[in-house]
């Protein structure tokens, strides 16, 4: 019991740590595909290292949201990492305290809590950013919850360790029509909630054609820190999901002594490792979606969620 | 022994599941070389579902088809129609449509989930052994097949779906009926090339004195059609 | 053996016609291999008529399905004297558009493959082998119906191999489910025709059904039954003058032949009623035909509907029941091939004259070209059912097994519908050939460039030799089988009708 807690706990610390990292290997491998040298992959630490240090200005016109926003985006996925698997295959201590779509709703909150800080300055490319946020978020709704809902349909269950057990171990469910569909669809939906290409250019210093990278655009100092840290962290905890629960259990830890679980978390970074590979290939081969196509895109991720829905439910 | 038949039916399923993801992407897509991939795409995956299925029931017969298939449909059509049709319709992307995207993959999608349920009395009809998700997946291709002949306006990308038609029938075909003669099927094997070869010739010619390929846009033919005409060419 | 000639022909001139030899070759290859496919036929129904159907023995690849039964040699023999009426009708016809050589030879090339495809039809036993060969005339056919190159022309051409070939899919995964419930019959004889009828008892009755109604769908979009009807009015209208007499003349029966050949099978399984679509869907493509034949503007368009209206009568019939109206229903198939070829005919003589497709456009036609004129009355009263021509024959009993077999109110909807398109017809084809034209009843003054009207004689058109003797040709059934069935006709079809039930 005490063992569960300090293991939840773990998981906590390991997303806290190694998110900044998943930045970091990401923008590298990006750079060597594009023939560069590219900057260190322990760049994302030295970046909020510095920001914490700094002096932060805070507009006179903001309101309460502004100055409370940070640490909600840095809350939330916190949160969210307690409930999903990350380190262990059995459910933990804090595993039964929200369900996926609890999970969804909490990130929801963040995302939420980054609109309003957006619109909450007079900033203009705020409110345009968080707009298009919008639109993405609630394109994407659908799609997240025909994917719950097929997954939960299977196992029985909401809960993400019981998805996993029911939907993802048996090795026969691996290619089955259902599984690779949903694993397509969560792939675009990833792209899209990530803010990654073809749905927007986490790299663009443009503010016209910003998308995510907007809602931090007014922050200094300790708010951006926590800003930039809490973003990095809501996309480990989405691959996170993607990775234990819907692709496959591989690395995770069955047993309950402690160097098992300490053993899990390389085996998990190197399959987040070949994640971030295939995530480069694609960001490296599409080109960015004019804004109306971005519908289109989550449209034709919807219809695979669909179909996926489709092939397991109505199975002959 | 079971577990490697539940292997080869689960991948078949996979197969056909993906089928349908590319029955609905050539609806959707607006690049007409795009949609011509696809169909690449959808041919191998009915010859893999053909191997497939003859593999789990030990019928040479099944592999034929796959082989026929693979020759004939991914190689000898693109082969056929770069000969044929011209060279510029590989670079129409499809700009106006009759209904914009996300509304034509929804009704696609209603489309799919109708075929599912009108496949179930013709499943329930056959023997155990010829069911397979191919028969509802094979009906829903047909249905989206049409359902693209209504919403698309570029030519190849309407040639695409009056072959995806043919395909889809022969995906649920190859579960339900295993033993037609081979004969018959390299009979519809060249019966796909000469249709190929045809509308490409056709549209050859509209391109030539009509000047545009998108043939799904001209509906001037109705009562009185000569008499306005006419009166175009006068005025 | 004579079968297998009568399938090589055609085939064998397409490769010969293709050789760039003096200017009468092609046509004259073309006739004279149609005219002899017409006495092998004609020898083929004699034989048949005189009770020996046709088997194949041989087990060779394609010809172990060669077999020819009373139905199929009566589609054969329409289909040889059409391609042989239509031949000589080219001949005029293309000599007056003037064409260069080598498009001439493109279109005997493109002529003959598409006799073939059609003969093919009736020989084949495998129902899939039928399903190819009928895709492959709705494509042998495409590039001419195309001919003319003109926007319209090419709209109608792939408006037709769209929609053919859409239906064509559709039949096919029929045709597959109707090889599955052979499977499941568990029998083990051959999947045709004949196989399938013996077999029928056995099949479950919701994948026959299922396989009849894509079958009636699918096929149907081809035979032109509404409201799968719209590319043909274009697609018959656009094309030259004989090869829309062999589209509407017979391509649309063989591909109803095909539809036929389902109901025996319908039959002899105890839960399927296949007679209820076939009325319904006949009735429908008759009564939409005779208004639609009210509103048109251009009279290959309306002898088009006219095609549409015959179909469904012919579909009806055939679901009305019993033998009489099946023994109604073949004559009147072999009465509208034979009409609707002469009509076309006329038709085109009638275009050549005036140069126009509308009707409102054509007046006087008598005085300009008698011919014509005469060639287009006696087609309009023909096709419409005026006695004592052969249609009146067919549809009289037709109306009258109806009426035996107390289907009164359908048999009553058919005469209503048949009266209405007669009217609509004759209507136009009276103001055509013997109305008076604005120019010569007002006497006001024309454009500068015309002479005098009223005052200046309309200057006469002669038809081709080959065009006049074409319509003499096909006039004669025309005329005679309204009044005589010779014998081994007469035969032909009590076979052909038994054939249908099982």
């Amino acid at each position: 019991m005490i063992r569960h807690i300090i293991f939840n706990l773990l998981q906590v610390l390991v997303v806290m740590a190694f998110a900044p990292l998943v930045t970091g290997v990401v923008n590298r491998l990006k750079e060597i595909v594009q023939s560069k040298h590219g900057p260190s992959i322990f760049q994302p630490y030295r970046d909020l290292w510095k920001l914490f240090h700094k002096d932060e200005i805070v507009s006179e016109e903001s309101s309460w949201i502004f100055r409370f926003t940070p640490y909600i985006v840095f809350v939330t996925p916190i949160f969210v990492a307690l409930l999903i698997p990350v380190l262990t295959n059995y459910p933990l201590f804090f595993a039964f305290m929200g369900d996926m779509i609890g999970g969804g709703f909490v990130l929801a909150l963040g995302g939420f809590f980054a609109t309003l800080a957006a619109v909450d300055t007079a900033n203009p490319y705020g409110p345009m950013g968080a707009s298009r946020t919008r639109m993405v978020g609630f394109l994407a709704e659908p799609v997240f919850m025909i994917v719950f809902f097929t997954v939960s349909f299977v196992a029985g269950s909401t809960i993400p360790y019981i998805v996993q057990e029911k939907w993802v171990t048996p090795l026969a469910n691996f290619f089955t029509p259902a599984h690779v569909l949903l694993m397509l669809a969560f792939l675009m939906l990833i792209l899209a909630e990530g803010g990654r290409i073809p749905v927007d250019n986490p790299a663009g210093h443009f503010e016209l054609a910003m998308i995510d990278e907007s809602k931090s655009l007014e922050y200094s100092g300790r708010g951006f820190a926590l800003m930039k840290w809490g973003g990095q962290m809501k996309f480990f905890v989405l691959i996170c999901i993607f990775l234990n629960v819907l692709v496959t259990p591989w690395g995770l830890a069955s047993g309950q002594t402690i160097g098992a679980v300490l053993l899990a978390i390389p085996l998990v970074l190197f399959k987040i490792f070949c994640f971030l590979l295939v995530l480069v290939v694609i960001e490296s081969s599409l080109s960015k979606l004019r804004l109306f196509r971005i519908t289109e895109f989550l449209g034709a991720a919807f219809i695979t969620s669909v179909a996926a829905m489709i092939t397991r439910v109505f199975l002959p | 022994m079971s577990g490697m038949n539940q292997l080869l039916e689960n991948l078949n399923a996979l197969a056909a599941g993906l089928f349908l993801l590319t029955a609905f992407g050539i609806v959707a897509m607006r690049q007409v070389r795009g949609c011509l991939n696809l169909f690449i795409a959808q041919s191998l995956l009915l010859a893999a579902s053909a191997a497939l299925l003859g593999l789990r029931y030990g019928s040479a017969h099944l592999f034929g088809v796959a082989i026929v298939n693979v020759i004939s449909k991914p190689i000898i059509i693109p082969w056929l129609l770069r000969k044929t049709a011209p060279a510029e319709i590989y670079t129409q992307r499809e700009i106006n449509q009759v209904l914009n995207i996300p509304t034509a993959l929804l009704i696609a999608l209603a489309l799919a989930i109708l075929s599912y349920f009108l496949g179930q009395p013709l499943l329930n009809a056959i023997a155990p052994e010829f069911r397979a998700p191919n028969v509802p997946i094979g009906i829903a291709g047909l249905l989206i097949g049409v359902f693209t002949l209504t919403v698309r306006r570029e030519a190849v990308p309407l040639l695409l779906g009056l072959l995806m038609m043919e395909n889809s029938a022969f995906l649920a075909g190859i579960s339900m009926s295993r033993n037609l003669p081979l004969l018959v099927e390299l009979a519809f094997a060249t019966d796909g090339l000469i249709i190929v070869f045809i509308s490409g010739v056709l549209i050859r010619a509209v391109q030539k004195h009509v000047g545009t390929t998108a043939v799904g846009e001209l509906a001037s033919l109705k009562e009185g059609a000569t008499e306005r005409a006419v009166k175009e060419a006068g005025k | 053996m004579s079968v297998l000639i009568i399938l090589l022909l055609p085939l064998i001139a397409a490769a010969l016609v293709c050789i760039p030899v003096k200017k009468y070759w092609a046509s004259g290859v073309t006739v004279a291999s149609s005219a002899a496919i017409l006495i092998l036929a004609a020898r083929t129904a004699l034989q048949v008529a005189a009770g020996n159907s046709i088997v194949s023995t041989s087990q060779l690849g394609l010809l172990k399905w060669i077999s020819v039964d009373g139905l199929s040699v009566l589609i054969l023999l329409l289909i040889a004297f059409v391609a042989t009426t239509a031949a000589i009708y080219s001949i005029g016809y293309m000599a007056h558009e003037k064409l260069k050589p080598s498009k001439l030879r493109l279109y005997y090339a493109n002529y003959n493959l598409f006799i073939f495809s059609m003969l093919a039809i009736p020989v084949l036993a495998e129902p899939t082998l039928v399903w190819i060969v009928v895709e492959l005339t709705t494509l042998c056919s495409a590039l001419l119906v195309s001919f003319e190159n003109t926007r319209e022309a090419l709209e109608a051409a792939w408006k037709y191999v769209v929609l053919s070939l859409m239906g064509a899919g559709m039949a096919l995964l029929g045709f597959l489910v109707l090889f599955a419930a052979m499977q499941a019959s568990g029998g083990h004889g051959a999947y045709t025709w004949h196989g399938l009828v013996t077999a029928a008892p056995m099949m479950p009755p919701v994948l026959l059904q299922i396989a009849f109604l894509l079958i009636l769908i699918g096929l149907g979009t081809k035979v032109g039954l509404v409201p799968m009807h719209t590319w043909l009015p274009d697609a018959h209208s656009q094309a030259p003058s004989p090869v829309c007499a062999l589209l509407s003349g017979i391509e649309t029966s063989a591909i109803l032949y095909v539809i036929l050949r389902m109901f025996p099978i319908m039959q002899a399984s105890p839960h399927c009623h296949a007679e209820t679509w076939a009325l319904v869907f006949g009735l429908i493509s008759v009564g939409v035909a005779a208004f639609l034949l009210l509103q048109v503007r251009d009279y290959k368009r309306m002898f088009a509907f006219s095609t549409v209206e015959h179909m469904g009568i012919i579909l009806a019939a055939v679901g009305l029941g019993a033998s009489a109206a099946g023994y109604g229903a073949m004559l009147q198939i072999v009465s509208h091939c034979v009409t609707k070829s002469f009509c076309f005919f006329a038709a085109g003589a009638t275009l050549m004259a005036v140069g126009t497709r509308e009707i409102p456009a054509v007046r006087g036609l008598v005085r300009k070209s008698p011919a014509a004129g005469v060639a287009l009355v006696l087609g309009g009263l023909a096709i419409t059912g005026a006695p004592p021509l052969a249609v009146f024959l067919s549809e009289f009993s037709i109306l009258k097994a109806g009426l035996t077999q107390k289907h009164y109110v359908a048999t009553g909807l058919l005469a209503l519908f048949i009266v209405i398109a007669f009217f609509g017809i004759m209507l136009h084809i009276n103001r055509m050939v013997f109305g008076v034209s604005e120019n010569e009843k007002n006497g006001s003054p024309g454009p500068p460039e015309e002479n005098h009207p009223g005052t200046q004689p309309v200057e006469k058109f002669n038809l081709p030799f080959s065009c006049r003797l074409a319509l003499i040709v096909a006039a004669v059934p025309v005329l005679a089988l309204g009044v005589y069935i010779p014998k081994p006709l007469h035969d032909l079809l009590t076979m052909a009708a038994a054939a249908l039930t099982r």
